[in-house]
């Protein structure tokens, strides 16, 4: 069981607390009749499905927030966590060793 | 007195004997024994058969990595437990104990004939036989290899035992309460951190529990390991026995599993037998020390032969001499002291076979001093003796040769070919080993953890204990708190050294030795090289073609020898074969310690309604749905489910039914732009339905498949009642907060889950109206019609009331506060009797919806079915330029011709048909046949014969054709119809 | 009709109770009107997840960024007062009074009695703090009152789950174990 920390409660809590919420940073097209049907296939289905750092969504229970995280889905080790709607992390030397 | 015991020797209490039995015979030993210790006591080497060979064999050691000495165990109905390990089970009074694959007596064991087809058993034996004439499979292999395998026997009765588990968060956690652990936990509790020092032992000491004459800062060490345990306790460490650590996982969380109950002559009434602590620590300190390893030799694994420390801890722990008679064979100089230990206590050492050329001086000092014959540059051939060791043939070693050898008589061989540090938990953590040339140790760490004493190859108390304070300050500075560094001075050490071998050379034939690695799963060395011969290269595969290592143990004992040969057999280092993976649980573990308090009533939530003490008063068959049991029927005295659920349809269709529908979800959507994000969400338009009027919605994924539905009202222009399914509550909400939260924040409108605000009570049937309109205050009847919806009272309590169908009758839901639920239900009932009201379950209400084809999310649909699929199309806001799955509505594959529709189907021979049943266009095609489609839905209904639903490949474009239905007991003719059988033009709800 | 009842268990060091009925407000809004909103209930609301405040018998405690739980005593006119400005302050205050039911639970081993089924470190909890968390399979808000004085509001259909480990729970932790 993990400890993810909470952006929003700002505090490292138990993992039972929390929930999956798939790739981060897909967002929804502001006009999905505009798309082509590839392009919005992509946008349904096409995940990046990473070994190594991945950026994905959790929801903390606690405060019925989602937020981002990087998670290494080698060692399943969260890197870094941050708000819903901030830009994607770039993935620092820490954070990518 | 048994004859084996030594008078006032060991920790034992010599003034509490215990009773017990071992294969019916009644034995005695004291208050602190093991029933290994308490069999040896009494003479008792032979303790069981081995799994493959049926082998006699006796305990090897004297802890939790035994591999022979498995016993069941028994505390009365229920509490049989197989594969107990005789050195860790404690005595208590009137524990019942077997030993275990033997039949029909552990002294003769008809199974033994499987030791002289030994050739027929080797390594990879599981993948040939078992290639051989597919006839052998039924016939000879299954019953005779599974009658004579096995480990122990199942318990055949429920376990009535209770077990416990507990969350904790600590400082440190210290792994291990020997000499390192202790004074790593001394160090630790400085500066206020809270410390836990766990062991899997009775008591705590570890290793100096089996040196006494150790002294420590001028104490003898058991004083020493008192005092210091006082010392903690004050400091405030938690102290916890018989709790093994089984597994060391992310970020400092271990799982513990504390033995609380089976030592006890009469366990308290209510406790647990067991808990399991899922502990998150700030920093961990291993200190699980070493265990021996045994020598690889011809008859290494006779009743008698043990590892050498065990003896010792036997002899000082329990004051029990393992023989009269030992003899010892050696690689390291730990055994010495075994040996010196049994000769000061009244044991004749016939002799000390050392692998090594030199033995250190003062060691062959001792031996002279005690007038034991010590055969350096020796090495073991055999052993002899039936069920028990009668003598070792000791052989001299030149070079690769090996001389003529000689019978010595003993009545035990103490054994020892060094020792392996305990790393199983480092291993949990993917932390990484070093081969030091003789084994492995701690390499590259993945945790805040430290590794101390023996558990690194440490040896000698001096080390041991500068190391564990060492590794505890370390883990104190790692929490950013400062201690000071203890130092300990030792007297008496015993630090030694030792060499790791292969096989022991032997004068006999190779191909015909013995020589056991794996006593538990009975694997020799041959095995392991004609694996190797046999193509095997990776120590992953020599494990599972051997099955080395696979057995309860993991192979603690046996996987560094096994290791070693298969190295050796491919002319490699021991790193380039590699080490097994060890995996938790670190010791078998009951399965009741993993479920804790999840069993019972408290096996799965079961969520109820506040009208669910009703239903049960009134004889309600429940069924579960979703988290939730909901009534299922009512049925009367001789009623089946099928009568039952009949009469209930029909008094619903020709007066009144009311129906429990709490278990709806309900949200509710309130805010300035709520109808903005309603009609976002959901596929029907909602910016003009006028508050007060409901209307049927559906919700799509983004992939244009139906996710939910439910009806809802719009109770004032900001404030939406939405319904989901009783599954798709908690589902529906959380997609729904992900879209405001992250794609829309811009947005003024929140949700609130109100599913259990409410209680829902459904009235369906023609007289639901003239029942219900004398109860309700604050509506106006001349404009409430069918979908509409409003707030107000309900037999005076506060409500809010929709007007809406499921079952094709004039229908209510009726919401008022779950308090007054129940209140609500028994009001109605009384009121209802003038119109002789029935109570429904969840079936009638199926069968209802279903006359009228309606379809239920989950059971009509499946996660590919789009509102075209499912004749929704009605229910799609056209004009609505996007919601959520819109533009999936136009891909490819959705327009494509020939997807699955949802028709309804009635058999021609009027029979039932089951729901899943797969449909062919043609019952005389070939096989495998083509299924164009499934039953969702069927029903016997109030018409008189039974309907069906399913979804059909071009459904809609083949109503009126007939399909097929192959069945076990034949093939089913259907006529594809529409989905609506009742009442298509809706007369009734006009009503 | 729900009343305050004591179970009384023969352990000391453990009290589970029912708490009586109260009101309970789910509040949601955003932050640039939190304060606006608290004002009108006369309470300042806390902006820290887990922070909690109190004006008289009312109690507000911050659940997220944008969600308040509103405990008060029944009949308290709160829903009026916050009506007053939802037009400037656009906000939702759902009534979820029935939707939980409280247990106290509090006595010296009250934090073993959590720590059965609750993954959090409610050691390291403050006093005057709560989080919502989970308890097994539930999810529960813990209040805590005291150093060994704690409420849990747990959905109502989930209650007998929650109690029936709770129980348990008591009984080993009577049973000296
Ligand atoms: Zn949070």
């Amino acid at each position: 069981m993990l400890l993810i920390h909470c952006p929003y409660c700002e505090d490292s809590l138990p993992e039972l607390e929390f929930t999956y919420a798939g790739e981060a940073h897909i967002a929804r097209p502001a006009d999905p009749s505009a798309l082509s049907d590839e392009e919005w296939r992509d946008f349904l289905f096409i995940r990046t499905n990473a070994r190594g750092p991945h950026y994905e969504r959790w929801r903390h229970i606690g405060c019925g927030r989602f937020f981002n995280a990087i998670r290494d889905t080698v060692s399943d080790r969260f890197l870094t966590t941050y708000k819903a709607g901030e830009p994607r992390r770039p993935l620092t030397n820490e954070a990518a060793e | 007195m048994s004859r084996y015991r030594l008078q006032g020797k060991g920790r034992v209490d010599h003034s509490a004997p215990v009773s017990f039995t071992f294969d019916g015979k009644t034995y005695q030993g004291l208050r602190g024994d093991t029933v290994a210790s308490a069999l040896l006591a009494n003479g008792v080497h032979l303790m069981g058969r081995s799994f493959k060979y049926h082998r006699p064999r006796g305990a090897v050691s004297a802890g939790s990595e035994e591999p022979n000495a498995l016993i069941g165990t028994s505390r009365g109905a229920g509490r049989f437990e197989p594969n107990t390990r005789a050195t860790v089970q404690e005595l208590r009074a009137g524990l019942v104990t077997e030993s275990q694959n033997k039949w029909p007596s552990l002294s003769f064991d008809v199974g033994a004939i499987n030791d002289r087809a030994y050739m027929l058993f080797s390594a990879g034996f599981y993948y040939k036989t078992f290639m051989w004439p597919k006839s052998f499979w039924d016939k000879i292999y299954e019953p005779v290899i599974r009658g004579a395998a096995g480990l122990g026997k199942s318990p055949t009765e429920p376990d009535p035992d209770r077990y416990a588990s507990r969350y904790l968060h600590t400082d440190v956690l210290i792994v291990g309460a020997g000499p390192a652990g202790i004074a790593a936990a001394l160090a630790a509790a400085q500066s206020g951190a809270d410390v836990t020092l766990v062991d899997e032992n009775a008591e705590m000491g570890g290793s100096l529990l089996s040196d006494p004459a150790v002294l420590i800062d001028g104490k003898p060490a058991w004083d020493w390991v008192d005092a210091q345990l006082g010392r903690l306790r004050a400091a405030g460490v938690r102290l916890m026995t018989r709790t093994t650590a089984i597994g060391y996982y992310h970020q400092n969380m271990l799982g513990l599993c504390q033995r609380l109950t089976d030592h006890l002559d009469s366990p308290p009434k209510g406790a647990p037998r067991e808990r399991m602590w899922r502990v998150r620590a700030g920093q961990v300190v291993l200190a699980q020390g070493a265990l021996e390893k045994p020598l690889v030799f011809d008859g290494n694994d006779r009743p008698g032969v043990m590892l050498a420390g065990a003896a010792q801890t036997f002899l000082h722990k329990y004051g029990v001499k393992v023989g009269d008679n030992p003899a010892v064979i050696t690689s390291h100089d730990s055994a010495y002291h075994a040996a010196f230990d049994l000769a000061d206590n009244g044991a004749r050492v016939a002799a000390i076979i050392d692998t090594r050329e030199s033995p250190r001086p003062d060691l062959l000092d001792g031996a002279r001093k005690r007038g034991i014959e010590v055969l350096p540059s020796h090495t073991v051939t055999t052993t002899r003796g039936r069920l028990r060791v009668k003598s070792v043939r000791a052989a001299p070693v030149r070079g690769t040769q090996v001389g003529t050898g000689r019978d010595i008589a003993c009545d035990c061989l103490l054994m020892s070919g060094g020792w392996t540090p305990s790393l199983h938990l480092f291993s949990h953590t993917k932390g990484t080993l070093a081969w030091d040339g003789q084994t492995f140790l701690p390499d590259r760490k993945t945790e805040d953890c430290e590794i101390a004493g023996a558990g690194r190859g440490l040896w000698g108390y001096a080390d041991v204990l500068a190391d564990g304070a060492a590794a505890g300050l370390r883990a104190l500075e790692g929490l950013g708190r400062a201690g000071h560094q203890a130092s300990f001075t030792v007297a008496n050490d015993r630090p030694g050294s030792g060499v790791s071998h292969t096989e022991l050379p032997t004068d006999g034939n190779a191909g015909k030795a013995r020589a056991f690695i794996d006593f538990q799963n009975d694997v020799t060395a041959k095995d392991i090289r004609l694996a190797v011969r046999e193509g095997m290269r990776s120590i992953e595969h020599v494990k599972r073609y051997t099955t080395n290592g696979m057995a309860t143990d993991q192979g603690k004992m046996s996987n560094i020898n096994g290791l070693m040969i298969a190295a050796d057999a491919l002319g490699k280092e021991p790193p380039q074969v590699g080490l097994t993976t060890f995996r938790p649980p670190y010791t078998p573990t009951s399965f009741g310690a993993f479920c804790g308090y999840l069993r019972g009533e408290t096996f799965q939530l079961t969520r109820k309604t506040p009208i669910d003490p009703w239903a049960e008063a009134n004889g309600a068959v429940f069924e579960p749905v979703a988290q939730w049991r909901r009534a299922w029927y009512f049925p009367k005295a001789g009623e089946d489910m099928h009568a039952a659920v009949l009469r209930e349809c029909k008094a619903t269709r020709a007066s009144l039914g009311i129906f429990d529908a709490s278990t709806l979800g309900k949200i509710e959507v309130a805010g300035p732009d709520a109808v903005e994000f309603m009609n976002r969400m959901y596929t029907n338009p909602w910016t003009k339905l006028q508050p007060g009027r409901c209307r049927y919605g559906l919700l799509l994924g983004e992939d244009g498949f139906i996710r939910d539905d439910g009806v809802i009202g719009r109770l004032s222009p900001d404030l939406f009642h939405v319904t989901t399914t009783t599954g798709g509550a908690a589902r529906v909400l959380t997609m729904m907060e992900d879209y405001l939260q992250t794609e829309w924040p811009e947005l003024d409108v929140w949700l609130t889950s109100t599913t259990e605000q409410w209680a829902t009570v459904a009235l369906n049937g023609p007289n639901a109206l003239a029942m219900l309109k004398p109860l309700v205050e604050g509506v106006d009847w001349d404009d409430f019609p069918h979908m509409s919806c409003a707030e107000c009272t309900v037999a005076g309590l506060p409500a809010r009331l929709f007007r809406l169908s499921f079952t094709g009758e004039v229908g209510f839901e009726v919401n008022v506060p779950a308090r007054h639920g129940l209140a609500l239900w028994t009001a109605l009932i009384e009121a209802g009797k003038a119109y002789d009201i029935c109570p429904y379950g969840t079936e009638t209400m199926h069968v209802l919806r279903a006359e009228k084809g309606y379809i239920i999310v989950g059971q009509d649909t499946d996660g590919t079915v789009t509102p075209g699929d499912a004749g929704l199309d009605w229910a799609i806001g056209k004009a609505k330029k996007d919601f959520v799955g819109k533009r999936s509505l136009s891909r490819p594959d959705i327009v494509a011709k020939g997807r699955k529709q949802l028709v309804g189907l009635l058999t021609e021979d009027g029979s039932l048909l089951q729901e899943g049943a797969q449909i062919v266009l043609d019952p005389n095609q070939p096989k495998p046949m083509k299924m164009v489609g499934h039953v969702t839905s069927s029903y016997q209904s109030t018409m008189g014969h039974p309907i069906a639903m399913a979804v059909i490949e071009g459904g809609f474009d083949r109503m009126g054709e007939t399909v097929f239905i192959p069945m076990p007991d034949g093939v089913r003719k259907a006529k594809i119809t529409s989905t609506v059988f009742y009442d298509p033009q809706n007369e009734r709800l006009k009503a | 009709m729900m009343t305050s009842q004591k179970h009384d268990f023969a352990a000391a060091a453990i009290r589970i109770e029912d708490a009586a009925p109260a009101l309970r407000l789910s509040l949601r809004v955003k932050p640039a009107h939190r304060d606006a909103v608290g004002r009108a209930l006369g309470l300042d609301l806390p902006a820290r997840v887990g922070q909690r405040a109190q004006a008289g018998d009312i109690q507000a405690l911050c659940l997220g960024p944008d969600e308040w739980l509103i405990a008060a005593p029944e009949g308290a006119p709160l829903a009026d007062a916050a009506r007053a400005v939802y037009a400037d302050a656009p906000h939702s205050l759902v009534d979820i009074s029935d939707r939980e039911i409280t247990l106290r639970l509090s006595g010296p081993a009250v934090l073993d009695l959590l720590a059965a089924c609750c993954p959090r470190n409610l050691a390291a909890m403050a006093v005057g703090s709560a989080a919502r968390t989970v308890f097994d399979s539930a999810t529960v808000i813990l209040w805590r009152d005291g150093p060994a004085d704690f409420r849990m509001d747990v959905w109502r259909s989930f209650a007998p789950h929650v109690r029936s480990l709770l129980a348990q729970a008591q009984a080993e932790i009577a049973a000296g174990l």
